[in-house]
Protein backbone atom coordinates (compact mmCIF):
# COMPACT_ATOMS: atom_id res chain seq x y z
CA UNK A 1 0.00 0.00 0.00
CA UNK A 2 1.13 3.57 -0.67
CA UNK A 3 2.66 5.46 2.23
CA UNK A 4 0.13 7.22 4.42
CA UNK A 5 0.21 11.02 4.03
CA UNK A 6 1.86 12.92 6.85
CA UNK A 7 -0.51 15.53 8.24
CA UNK A 8 0.62 18.12 10.78
CA UNK A 9 -1.61 18.65 13.82
CA UNK A 10 -4.79 20.54 12.91
CA UNK A 11 -6.77 23.11 14.85
CA UNK A 12 -10.22 22.14 16.04
CA UNK A 13 -12.02 19.00 17.14
CA UNK A 14 -10.00 15.79 17.06
CA UNK A 15 -10.65 12.13 17.70
CA UNK A 16 -7.93 9.85 19.12
CA UNK A 17 -8.06 6.08 18.81
CA UNK A 18 -5.88 3.71 20.86
CA UNK A 19 -3.83 1.51 18.50
CA UNK A 20 -5.55 -1.76 19.51
CA UNK A 21 -8.96 -0.23 18.88
CA UNK A 22 -7.81 1.13 15.49
CA UNK A 23 -6.46 -2.33 14.58
CA UNK A 24 -9.78 -4.00 15.43
CA UNK A 25 -11.78 -1.32 13.66
CA UNK A 26 -9.55 -1.48 10.57
CA UNK A 27 -9.86 -5.24 10.43
CA UNK A 28 -13.63 -4.93 10.58
CA UNK A 29 -14.07 -2.11 8.10
CA UNK A 30 -11.35 -2.66 5.50
CA UNK A 31 -12.00 -6.24 4.52
CA UNK A 32 -11.02 -7.81 1.24
CA UNK A 33 -14.69 -8.61 0.56
CA UNK A 34 -15.28 -4.95 -0.29
CA UNK A 35 -18.55 -5.13 1.58
CA UNK A 36 -20.13 -2.50 3.82
CA UNK A 37 -19.46 -2.71 7.52
CA UNK A 38 -20.32 -0.47 10.42
CA UNK A 39 -19.61 0.13 14.07
CA UNK A 40 -20.07 2.63 16.86
CA UNK A 41 -17.32 4.27 18.89
CA UNK A 42 -17.89 5.58 22.39
CA UNK A 43 -15.49 8.34 23.37
CA UNK A 44 -14.52 10.38 26.40
CA UNK A 45 -13.70 14.09 26.30
CA UNK A 46 -10.73 16.28 27.07
CA UNK A 47 -9.38 19.70 26.21
CA UNK A 48 -6.41 19.46 23.88
CA UNK A 49 -3.61 21.80 22.82
CA UNK A 50 -5.50 22.82 19.65
CA UNK A 51 -9.13 22.24 20.53
CA UNK A 52 -11.52 19.72 22.08
CA UNK A 53 -10.58 16.06 21.89
CA UNK A 54 -12.74 12.96 21.67
CA UNK A 55 -10.99 9.93 23.19
CA UNK A 56 -12.25 6.65 21.72
CA UNK A 57 -12.53 4.14 24.54
CA UNK A 58 -14.88 1.44 23.31
CA UNK A 59 -15.79 -0.07 19.98
CA UNK A 60 -19.17 -1.72 19.36
CA UNK A 61 -18.99 -3.77 16.21
CA UNK A 62 -22.18 -3.99 14.15
CA UNK A 63 -22.67 -7.56 12.95
CA UNK A 64 -23.59 -7.67 9.31
CA UNK A 65 -27.12 -8.76 8.70
CA UNK A 66 -28.18 -8.22 12.29
CA UNK A 67 -26.88 -4.81 13.37
CA UNK A 68 -25.84 -3.47 9.94
CA UNK A 69 -28.68 -3.96 7.52
CA UNK A 70 -29.76 -2.75 4.07
CA UNK A 71 -30.86 0.85 4.51
CA UNK A 72 -34.18 2.38 3.62
CA UNK A 73 -32.50 5.42 2.06
CA UNK A 74 -29.04 4.21 1.20
CA UNK A 75 -26.80 1.19 1.00
CA UNK A 76 -26.63 0.08 4.61
CA UNK A 77 -27.59 1.44 8.00
CA UNK A 78 -27.22 0.57 11.64
CA UNK A 79 -30.26 -1.31 12.91
CA UNK A 80 -32.53 0.76 15.18
CA UNK A 81 -32.11 -1.61 18.13
CA UNK A 82 -28.32 -1.45 17.79
CA UNK A 83 -28.42 2.34 17.67
CA UNK A 84 -30.74 2.52 20.66
CA UNK A 85 -28.52 0.30 22.81
CA UNK A 86 -25.39 2.19 21.82
CA UNK A 87 -26.82 5.64 22.40
CA UNK A 88 -28.17 4.65 25.81
CA UNK A 89 -24.70 3.47 26.73
CA UNK A 90 -23.35 6.81 25.54
CA UNK A 91 -25.85 8.57 27.76
CA UNK A 92 -25.14 6.41 30.81
CA UNK A 93 -21.37 6.51 30.41
CA UNK A 94 -21.19 10.23 29.53
CA UNK A 95 -19.53 9.31 26.24
CA UNK A 96 -19.73 10.66 22.73
CA UNK A 97 -21.46 8.40 20.19
CA UNK A 98 -19.87 8.09 16.76
CA UNK A 99 -21.29 5.87 14.04
CA UNK A 100 -18.47 4.62 11.82
CA UNK A 101 -18.34 3.22 8.33
CA UNK A 102 -15.84 3.07 5.50
CA UNK A 103 -15.70 4.27 1.93
CA UNK A 104 -13.55 3.05 -0.90
CA UNK A 105 -10.49 5.08 -1.69
CA UNK A 106 -7.30 5.89 0.13
CA UNK A 107 -6.01 9.39 0.74
CA UNK A 108 -9.32 11.29 0.61
CA UNK A 109 -12.79 10.69 2.03
CA UNK A 110 -16.01 12.62 2.49
CA UNK A 111 -19.56 11.87 3.49
CA UNK A 112 -21.94 11.12 0.65
CA UNK A 113 -25.21 13.02 0.23
CA UNK A 114 -26.99 9.93 1.54
CA UNK A 115 -24.74 9.91 4.63
CA UNK A 116 -25.39 13.59 5.36
CA UNK A 117 -29.11 13.18 4.87
CA UNK A 118 -29.15 10.33 7.38
CA UNK A 119 -27.28 12.53 9.87
CA UNK A 120 -29.98 15.20 9.47
CA UNK A 121 -32.70 12.64 10.05
CA UNK A 122 -31.23 10.84 13.02
CA UNK A 123 -28.66 12.84 14.95
CA UNK A 124 -30.84 15.58 16.47
CA UNK A 125 -32.88 13.01 18.36
CA UNK A 126 -29.84 10.91 19.30
CA UNK A 127 -28.24 14.06 20.64
CA UNK A 128 -31.33 14.82 22.66
CA UNK A 129 -31.53 11.29 24.09
CA UNK A 130 -27.87 11.05 25.03
CA UNK A 131 -27.06 14.64 25.96
CA UNK A 132 -23.63 13.93 24.46
CA UNK A 133 -21.73 14.66 21.25
CA UNK A 134 -23.24 12.50 18.53
CA UNK A 135 -21.81 12.11 15.06
CA UNK A 136 -20.64 10.15 12.11
CA UNK A 137 -17.15 9.09 11.12
CA UNK A 138 -16.22 7.84 7.64
CA UNK A 139 -12.85 6.22 7.06
CA UNK A 140 -10.40 4.90 4.54
CA UNK A 141 -7.07 3.40 5.64
CA UNK A 142 -5.45 6.84 5.12
CA UNK A 143 -8.23 9.38 5.63
CA UNK A 144 -11.04 10.28 8.03
CA UNK A 145 -13.93 12.73 8.06
CA UNK A 146 -16.26 13.39 10.95
CA UNK A 147 -19.55 15.25 11.36
CA UNK A 148 -20.16 16.16 15.00
CA UNK A 149 -23.49 17.24 16.44
CA UNK A 150 -22.76 19.02 19.70
CA UNK A 151 -24.98 19.12 22.82
CA UNK A 152 -25.37 22.90 22.55
CA UNK A 153 -27.14 22.47 19.22
CA UNK A 154 -24.19 23.44 17.04
CA UNK A 155 -22.32 21.29 14.57
CA UNK A 156 -18.60 20.86 13.91
CA UNK A 157 -16.34 19.01 11.55
CA UNK A 158 -13.62 16.74 12.83
CA UNK A 159 -10.28 18.36 11.98
CA UNK A 160 -8.25 15.18 12.43
CA UNK A 161 -8.26 11.60 13.68
CA UNK A 162 -5.13 10.61 15.56
CA UNK A 163 -3.82 7.09 16.10
CA UNK A 164 -0.74 7.05 18.37
CA UNK A 165 0.77 3.76 17.26
CA UNK A 166 4.27 2.86 16.06
CA UNK A 167 3.82 5.95 13.92
CA UNK A 168 1.89 8.95 15.19
CA UNK A 169 -0.79 8.84 12.50
CA UNK A 170 -3.04 11.80 11.76
CA UNK A 171 -5.88 11.28 9.32
CA UNK A 172 -7.74 14.14 7.65
CA UNK A 173 -10.49 14.22 5.01
CA UNK A 174 -7.78 15.06 2.49
CA UNK A 175 -4.01 15.37 2.77
CA UNK A 176 -2.55 18.60 4.10
CA UNK A 177 -1.15 20.93 1.51
CA UNK A 178 2.53 21.70 1.19
CA UNK A 179 4.35 21.95 4.47
CA UNK A 180 5.74 25.19 5.82
CA UNK A 181 8.95 25.17 7.80
CA UNK A 182 11.79 27.44 8.76
CA UNK A 183 14.73 27.24 6.31
CA UNK A 184 17.05 26.59 9.26
CA UNK A 185 15.47 23.13 9.53
CA UNK A 186 16.17 22.38 5.86
CA UNK A 187 18.57 19.53 6.57
CA UNK A 188 16.04 17.83 8.89
CA UNK A 189 13.19 18.44 6.46
CA UNK A 190 15.13 16.55 3.79
CA UNK A 191 14.58 13.41 5.89
CA UNK A 192 11.29 14.24 7.62
CA UNK A 193 9.64 16.06 4.73
CA UNK A 194 8.32 19.59 5.05
CA UNK A 195 5.12 18.20 6.54
CA UNK A 196 7.07 16.10 9.03
CA UNK A 197 9.04 19.17 10.09
CA UNK A 198 5.86 21.23 10.33
CA UNK A 199 4.42 18.47 12.51
CA UNK A 200 7.29 18.88 14.96
CA UNK A 201 6.81 22.64 14.94
CA UNK A 202 3.20 22.25 16.03
CA UNK A 203 3.61 19.65 18.75
CA UNK A 204 3.31 20.26 22.46
CA UNK A 205 5.70 17.94 24.28
CA UNK A 206 6.26 17.44 28.00
CA UNK A 207 9.54 16.44 29.62
CA UNK A 208 9.01 15.12 33.14
CA UNK A 209 12.29 15.21 35.02
CA UNK A 210 15.00 17.67 34.01
CA UNK A 211 18.06 15.85 35.32
CA UNK A 212 20.70 14.14 33.22
CA UNK A 213 18.39 12.41 30.74
CA UNK A 214 15.78 15.20 30.72
CA UNK A 215 18.44 17.79 30.03
CA UNK A 216 19.50 16.00 26.83
CA UNK A 217 15.87 15.55 25.77
CA UNK A 218 15.11 19.26 26.19
CA UNK A 219 18.18 20.34 24.25
CA UNK A 220 17.42 18.09 21.31
CA UNK A 221 13.66 18.63 21.26
CA UNK A 222 14.25 22.38 21.09
CA UNK A 223 16.81 21.99 18.29
CA UNK A 224 14.44 19.68 16.41
CA UNK A 225 11.97 22.57 16.35
CA UNK A 226 9.27 21.19 18.66
CA UNK A 227 6.79 24.02 19.08
CA UNK A 228 6.06 23.96 22.80
CA UNK A 229 7.87 22.31 25.70
CA UNK A 230 6.28 21.67 29.08
CA UNK A 231 9.17 21.31 31.54
CA UNK A 232 8.43 19.63 34.87
CA UNK A 233 10.78 19.27 37.84
CA UNK A 234 10.75 20.63 41.37
CA UNK A 235 14.44 20.25 42.13
CA UNK A 236 17.40 22.58 42.15
CA UNK A 237 20.79 21.95 40.58
CA UNK A 238 23.27 20.21 42.84
CA UNK A 239 27.04 20.36 42.35
CA UNK A 240 27.09 16.65 41.56
CA UNK A 241 24.59 17.25 38.70
CA UNK A 242 26.93 19.57 36.77
CA UNK A 243 28.73 16.89 34.74
CA UNK A 244 25.40 15.66 33.32
CA UNK A 245 23.34 18.81 32.73
CA UNK A 246 23.69 20.31 29.28
CA UNK A 247 25.39 23.74 29.38
CA UNK A 248 25.31 23.83 33.19
CA UNK A 249 27.86 26.05 34.91
CA UNK A 250 29.09 26.22 38.51
CA UNK A 251 26.97 29.36 39.01
CA UNK A 252 23.86 27.22 38.32
CA UNK A 253 24.23 25.33 41.60
CA UNK A 254 21.12 26.11 43.63
CA UNK A 255 19.19 27.26 40.55
CA UNK A 256 15.91 25.56 39.66
CA UNK A 257 16.29 22.86 37.03
CA UNK A 258 13.29 24.35 35.20
CA UNK A 259 15.20 27.63 34.88
CA UNK A 260 18.17 25.83 33.35
CA UNK A 261 15.90 23.89 30.99
CA UNK A 262 14.12 27.06 29.80
CA UNK A 263 17.44 28.81 29.27
CA UNK A 264 18.81 25.92 27.24
CA UNK A 265 15.65 25.50 25.18
CA UNK A 266 15.52 29.18 24.24
CA UNK A 267 19.21 29.31 23.44
CA UNK A 268 18.78 26.29 21.17
CA UNK A 269 15.59 27.64 19.56
CA UNK A 270 14.42 31.19 20.37
CA UNK A 271 11.03 30.41 18.83
CA UNK A 272 10.17 27.54 21.19
CA UNK A 273 7.40 28.20 23.70
CA UNK A 274 8.23 26.94 27.17
CA UNK A 275 5.92 26.14 30.07
CA UNK A 276 8.04 25.56 33.18
CA UNK A 277 6.27 23.79 36.06
CA UNK A 278 8.41 23.77 39.17
CA UNK A 279 6.47 20.98 40.82
CA UNK A 280 6.53 17.24 41.01
CA UNK A 281 4.41 15.65 38.30
CA UNK A 282 1.68 14.56 40.72
CA UNK A 283 0.88 18.18 41.54
CA UNK A 284 -2.46 19.21 40.00
CA UNK A 285 -0.80 21.98 37.96
CA UNK A 286 1.66 19.53 36.39
CA UNK A 287 -1.05 16.95 35.75
CA UNK A 288 -3.22 19.57 34.04
CA UNK A 289 -0.34 20.52 31.74
CA UNK A 290 0.64 17.00 30.69
CA UNK A 291 -2.99 16.12 29.99
CA UNK A 292 -2.86 18.70 27.17
CA UNK A 293 0.28 17.43 25.46
CA UNK A 294 0.85 15.51 22.24
CA UNK A 295 3.71 13.44 23.69
CA UNK A 296 5.26 12.96 27.12
CA UNK A 297 8.86 12.03 27.86
CA UNK A 298 9.30 10.51 31.30
CA UNK A 299 12.85 11.09 32.46
CA UNK A 300 12.25 11.13 36.20
CA UNK A 301 13.08 8.34 38.58
CA UNK A 302 10.43 7.21 40.97
CA UNK A 303 7.22 5.28 41.01
CA UNK A 304 5.07 8.40 41.38
CA UNK A 305 6.35 9.85 38.11
CA UNK A 306 5.81 6.50 36.39
CA UNK A 307 2.29 6.18 37.76
CA UNK A 308 1.10 9.65 36.80
CA UNK A 309 2.64 9.69 33.34
CA UNK A 310 1.17 6.24 32.69
CA UNK A 311 -2.16 7.56 33.99
CA UNK A 312 -2.06 10.48 31.55
CA UNK A 313 -1.13 8.18 28.67
CA UNK A 314 -4.07 5.87 29.37
CA UNK A 315 -6.71 8.34 30.52
CA UNK A 316 -5.95 11.00 27.90
CA UNK A 317 -4.68 8.72 25.10
CA UNK A 318 -1.30 10.46 24.89
CA UNK A 319 1.79 8.53 23.75
CA UNK A 320 4.71 8.63 26.15
CA UNK A 321 8.27 7.39 26.30
CA UNK A 322 9.91 6.35 29.52
CA UNK A 323 13.67 6.83 29.39
CA UNK A 324 15.99 5.46 32.01
CA UNK A 325 19.45 4.21 32.83
CA UNK A 326 20.41 1.66 35.44
CA UNK A 327 23.94 1.03 36.65
CA UNK A 328 23.63 -1.69 39.27
CA UNK A 329 26.35 -2.13 41.87
CA UNK A 330 26.98 -5.22 43.95
CA UNK A 331 27.35 -4.95 47.70
CA UNK A 332 31.09 -4.92 47.06
CA UNK A 333 30.72 -1.94 44.72
CA UNK A 334 31.32 -3.85 41.49
CA UNK A 335 29.48 -2.67 38.38
CA UNK A 336 26.82 -5.12 37.16
CA UNK A 337 24.97 -5.31 33.83
CA UNK A 338 24.41 -1.68 32.84
CA UNK A 339 21.26 -1.11 30.83
CA UNK A 340 19.37 1.76 29.27
CA UNK A 341 15.66 1.41 28.71
CA UNK A 342 13.43 3.26 26.28
CA UNK A 343 9.87 2.14 26.87
CA UNK A 344 7.01 3.25 24.70
CA UNK A 345 3.80 3.81 26.69
CA UNK A 346 0.84 3.80 24.33
CA UNK A 347 -2.86 4.19 25.10
CA UNK A 348 -4.22 0.73 25.73
CA UNK A 349 -0.83 -0.94 25.47
CA UNK A 350 2.59 -0.92 27.09
CA UNK A 351 0.93 0.17 30.32
CA UNK A 352 3.52 0.41 33.08
CA UNK A 353 1.21 -1.37 35.54
CA UNK A 354 0.74 -4.26 33.12
CA UNK A 355 4.50 -4.41 32.64
CA UNK A 356 4.93 -4.47 36.44
CA UNK A 357 7.17 -1.44 36.38
CA UNK A 358 5.37 0.31 39.24
CA UNK A 359 5.52 -1.01 42.79
CA UNK A 360 2.51 -0.10 44.98
CA UNK A 361 4.61 0.27 48.14
CA UNK A 362 7.32 2.35 46.50
CA UNK A 363 4.52 4.43 44.99
CA UNK A 364 3.10 5.06 48.45
CA UNK A 365 6.52 6.15 49.69
CA UNK A 366 7.15 8.33 46.68
CA UNK A 367 3.80 10.06 47.10
CA UNK A 368 4.62 11.18 50.63
CA UNK A 369 5.43 14.86 51.12
CA UNK A 370 9.18 15.53 51.06
CA UNK A 371 9.59 15.68 54.82
CA UNK A 372 7.95 12.27 55.34
CA UNK A 373 9.36 10.56 52.24
CA UNK A 374 12.87 10.01 53.52
CA UNK A 375 11.70 8.73 56.87
CA UNK A 376 9.13 6.44 55.24
CA UNK A 377 11.81 4.66 53.20
CA UNK A 378 12.57 1.82 55.57
CA UNK A 379 15.61 0.78 53.59
CA UNK A 380 16.79 4.12 52.28
CA UNK A 381 18.35 4.28 48.83
CA UNK A 382 21.80 5.58 48.04
CA UNK A 383 22.63 7.81 45.06
CA UNK A 384 22.91 5.62 41.98
CA UNK A 385 25.83 5.85 39.56
CA UNK A 386 25.06 8.19 36.66
CA UNK A 387 27.12 9.05 33.58
CA UNK A 388 26.27 11.49 30.77
CA UNK A 389 27.23 9.10 27.98
CA UNK A 390 24.66 6.54 29.15
CA UNK A 391 22.04 9.26 29.53
CA UNK A 392 22.75 10.36 25.97
CA UNK A 393 22.42 6.78 24.68
CA UNK A 394 18.99 6.38 26.30
CA UNK A 395 17.79 9.84 25.25
CA UNK A 396 18.95 9.34 21.65
CA UNK A 397 17.03 6.06 21.34
CA UNK A 398 13.89 7.79 22.63
CA UNK A 399 14.27 10.88 20.47
CA UNK A 400 14.97 8.98 17.26
CA UNK A 401 11.87 6.89 17.84
CA UNK A 402 9.84 10.05 18.46
CA UNK A 403 11.12 11.87 15.37
CA UNK A 404 10.52 8.88 13.09
CA UNK A 405 7.05 8.33 14.59
CA UNK A 406 5.95 11.92 14.04
CA UNK A 407 7.11 11.83 10.41
CA UNK A 408 5.51 8.43 9.76
CA UNK A 409 8.85 6.84 8.98
CA UNK A 410 8.68 3.65 11.07
CA UNK A 411 8.25 0.75 8.73
CA UNK A 412 6.17 -1.41 11.07
CA UNK A 413 3.40 0.55 12.79
CA UNK A 414 2.54 -2.41 14.98
CA UNK A 415 6.04 -2.50 16.50
CA UNK A 416 5.58 -1.14 20.01
CA UNK A 417 8.54 -2.88 21.59
CA UNK A 418 10.72 -1.28 24.21
CA UNK A 419 14.42 -1.05 23.54
CA UNK A 420 17.03 -2.17 26.02
CA UNK A 421 20.71 -1.43 25.47
CA UNK A 422 23.31 -3.40 27.40
CA UNK A 423 26.49 -1.50 26.64
CA UNK A 424 28.86 -3.80 28.48
CA UNK A 425 27.94 -6.66 26.14
CA UNK A 426 27.07 -4.40 23.16
CA UNK A 427 23.53 -5.77 22.95
CA UNK A 428 20.38 -4.04 21.79
CA UNK A 429 17.23 -6.01 22.59
CA UNK A 430 13.57 -5.46 21.88
CA UNK A 431 11.09 -6.26 24.62
CA UNK A 432 7.41 -6.77 23.81
CA UNK A 433 4.94 -5.41 26.34
CA UNK A 434 2.64 -7.38 28.64
CA UNK A 435 -1.08 -6.70 28.82
CA UNK A 436 -3.40 -7.46 31.72
CA UNK A 437 -6.97 -7.73 30.38
CA UNK A 438 -8.26 -6.60 33.80
CA UNK A 439 -5.95 -3.60 34.14
CA UNK A 440 -7.48 -0.63 35.99
CA UNK A 441 -5.75 1.80 33.66
CA UNK A 442 -5.35 0.62 30.08
CA UNK A 443 -8.70 -1.08 29.48
CA UNK A 444 -12.10 0.40 28.72
CA UNK A 445 -13.40 -1.04 32.00
CA UNK A 446 -10.77 1.14 33.67
CA UNK A 447 -9.48 4.61 32.96
CA UNK A 448 -8.72 4.24 29.22
CA UNK A 449 -10.00 7.26 27.32
CA UNK A 450 -11.97 8.69 30.27
CA UNK A 451 -10.35 12.07 29.77
CA UNK A 452 -11.73 14.79 31.99
CA UNK A 453 -14.58 12.59 33.16
CA UNK A 454 -12.18 11.08 35.71
CA UNK A 455 -9.81 13.76 36.82
CA UNK A 456 -6.53 12.35 38.20
CA UNK A 457 -6.90 14.80 41.08
CA UNK B 1 -5.99 23.77 49.27
CA UNK B 2 -6.81 20.88 46.90
CA UNK B 3 -9.63 18.74 48.29
CA UNK B 4 -9.49 14.95 48.48
CA UNK B 5 -9.81 12.98 45.27
CA UNK B 6 -12.92 10.74 45.25
CA UNK B 7 -11.02 7.50 45.90
CA UNK B 8 -9.32 9.01 48.96
CA UNK B 9 -12.55 10.54 50.27
CA UNK B 10 -14.20 7.12 49.97
CA UNK B 11 -11.28 5.49 51.75
CA UNK B 12 -11.48 7.99 54.60
CA UNK B 13 -15.21 7.32 54.95
CA UNK B 14 -14.48 3.59 55.10
CA UNK B 15 -11.86 4.16 57.81
CA UNK B 16 -14.36 6.20 59.82
CA UNK B 17 -16.93 3.44 59.46
CA UNK B 18 -14.42 0.73 60.43
CA UNK B 19 -13.24 2.65 63.48
CA UNK B 20 -16.68 3.89 64.49
CA UNK B 21 -16.59 5.29 67.99
CA UNK B 22 -13.00 6.50 67.65
CA UNK B 23 -12.09 10.04 66.64
CA UNK B 24 -10.77 10.00 63.06
CA UNK B 25 -9.05 13.08 61.67
CA UNK B 26 -8.29 13.46 57.96
CA UNK B 27 -6.11 16.38 56.85
CA UNK B 28 -5.69 17.11 53.14
CA UNK B 29 -2.10 16.83 51.92
CA UNK B 30 -2.46 19.43 49.17
CA UNK B 31 -2.41 17.03 46.19
CA UNK B 32 -5.67 15.16 46.73
CA UNK B 33 -4.53 12.74 49.43
CA UNK B 34 -5.00 12.79 53.19
CA UNK B 35 -3.14 12.24 56.44
CA UNK B 36 -5.43 10.11 58.60
CA UNK B 37 -5.19 9.71 62.35
CA UNK B 38 -7.37 7.38 64.41
CA UNK B 39 -7.22 8.13 68.13
CA UNK B 40 -7.38 5.82 71.10
CA UNK B 41 -7.09 2.49 69.28
CA UNK B 42 -6.59 -0.55 71.52
CA UNK B 43 -3.58 -2.69 70.60
CA UNK B 44 -2.87 -5.26 73.29
CA UNK B 45 -2.16 -5.55 77.00
CA UNK B 46 1.37 -6.52 75.95
CA UNK B 47 2.06 -2.87 75.31
CA UNK B 48 2.16 0.16 77.53
CA UNK B 49 -0.04 2.01 77.05
CA UNK B 50 -2.43 -0.60 75.72
CA UNK B 51 -4.15 1.88 73.43
CA UNK B 52 -2.68 4.61 71.27
CA UNK B 53 -3.21 6.55 68.06
CA UNK B 54 -2.74 5.12 64.56
CA UNK B 55 -1.71 7.31 61.64
CA UNK B 56 -1.13 6.86 57.90
CA UNK B 57 -1.10 8.68 54.59
CA UNK B 58 -3.58 7.85 51.83
CA UNK B 59 -2.09 9.38 48.69
CA UNK B 60 -3.95 10.58 45.61
CA UNK B 61 -2.54 7.52 43.82
CA UNK B 62 -4.66 5.24 46.04
CA UNK B 63 -5.91 2.56 45.46
CA UNK B 64 -3.08 1.81 43.05
CA UNK B 65 -0.65 2.96 45.73
CA UNK B 66 -0.41 0.97 48.94
CA UNK B 67 -0.96 2.66 52.28
CA UNK B 68 2.53 2.56 53.76
CA UNK B 69 3.98 2.97 56.28
CA UNK B 70 1.84 3.26 59.40
CA UNK B 71 2.57 5.12 62.61
CA UNK B 72 1.50 4.63 66.21
CA UNK B 73 2.33 6.39 69.45
CA UNK B 74 5.60 5.46 71.11
CA UNK B 75 4.34 2.48 73.09
CA UNK B 76 6.72 0.13 74.96
CA UNK B 77 6.53 -3.62 75.29
CA UNK B 78 5.32 -4.65 78.71
CA UNK B 79 8.07 -7.30 78.83
CA UNK B 80 10.59 -4.45 78.31
CA UNK B 81 12.10 -6.19 75.30
CA UNK B 82 13.09 -4.02 72.30
CA UNK B 83 10.69 -3.77 69.41
CA UNK B 84 11.33 -6.18 66.56
CA UNK B 85 12.03 -5.64 62.90
CA UNK B 86 9.84 -3.26 60.92
CA UNK B 87 9.21 -1.08 63.98
CA UNK B 88 11.41 1.99 64.39
CA UNK B 89 11.17 5.22 66.40
CA UNK B 90 10.52 8.39 64.43
CA UNK B 91 8.42 11.55 64.40
CA UNK B 92 5.23 11.82 62.38
CA UNK B 93 3.49 15.13 61.89
CA UNK B 94 5.23 16.54 64.95
CA UNK B 95 4.26 13.58 67.14
CA UNK B 96 6.79 11.12 68.56
CA UNK B 97 5.91 7.87 66.87
CA UNK B 98 6.84 4.33 65.98
CA UNK B 99 6.98 3.64 62.25
CA UNK B 100 5.54 0.27 61.24
CA UNK B 101 6.88 -0.74 57.86
CA UNK B 102 4.80 -3.64 56.57
CA UNK B 103 4.42 -4.03 52.83
CA UNK B 104 1.44 -5.69 51.18
CA UNK B 105 2.80 -8.18 48.66
CA UNK B 106 0.26 -9.42 46.10
CA UNK B 107 -1.87 -6.36 46.84
CA UNK B 108 -5.16 -6.13 44.98
CA UNK B 109 -6.38 -2.51 44.69
CA UNK B 110 -9.95 -3.73 44.32
CA UNK B 111 -9.86 -5.49 47.71
CA UNK B 112 -7.04 -4.17 49.88
CA UNK B 113 -8.52 -1.01 51.29
CA UNK B 114 -6.93 1.49 53.65
CA UNK B 115 -9.32 0.41 56.42
CA UNK B 116 -8.48 -3.26 55.92
CA UNK B 117 -4.77 -2.58 56.01
CA UNK B 118 -5.08 -0.46 59.15
CA UNK B 119 -6.83 -3.36 60.85
CA UNK B 120 -4.18 -5.82 59.67
CA UNK B 121 -1.41 -3.56 60.98
CA UNK B 122 -3.03 -3.44 64.39
CA UNK B 123 -3.43 -7.20 64.42
CA UNK B 124 0.20 -7.66 63.40
CA UNK B 125 1.37 -5.28 66.10
CA UNK B 126 -0.67 -7.06 68.74
CA UNK B 127 0.90 -10.36 67.69
CA UNK B 128 4.50 -9.10 68.19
Amino acid sequence: MARRPVNPPAEGWSLTLPPRLWATLSQHLFRADGGAHGAVLLAGYAEGPRGPRLLARDLIIADEGADYIPGQYGHHALAPSFVRNAVLRARDEHSAYLAVHAHHGLDQVQFSRIDLASHQRGYPSLRQISGQVVGGLVLTPHAAAGDLWLPDGSRAQLAETVIPSGNLMRLRPSPAGEGRCDPQHDRQARMLGDLGQETLNRLRVAVVGLGGVGSVLVEELARLGVGELVLIDDETVDRTNLPRLIAAEPEDVGRLKTELAVRNALRANPDVRTVPVTRRVEHPKALAEIARCDWIFLAADGDAARHWVNAAAQQYLIPATQVGVKVPLTAQGEVGQIHTATRLILPGSNCLWCCRLIDPTRLAIDMQPAAERKAADYVPGVPAPSVITLNTLAAAEALNHFVLATAGLHQDESDHASVIHRPRTRQRDLQDPRHDPDCRWCTNAGHLGRGDDRKPV
Amino acid sequence: MTSLVPAVAEAVDAVRAHFAGHPVEAVADGTGGAFVTVEDVPISACFTPAATWLGFHISSAYPDADVYPHYVGQVSRSDRQPHGQAISPTTWRDRPALQISRRSPRRDPAIDSAALKAERILQWLAAQ
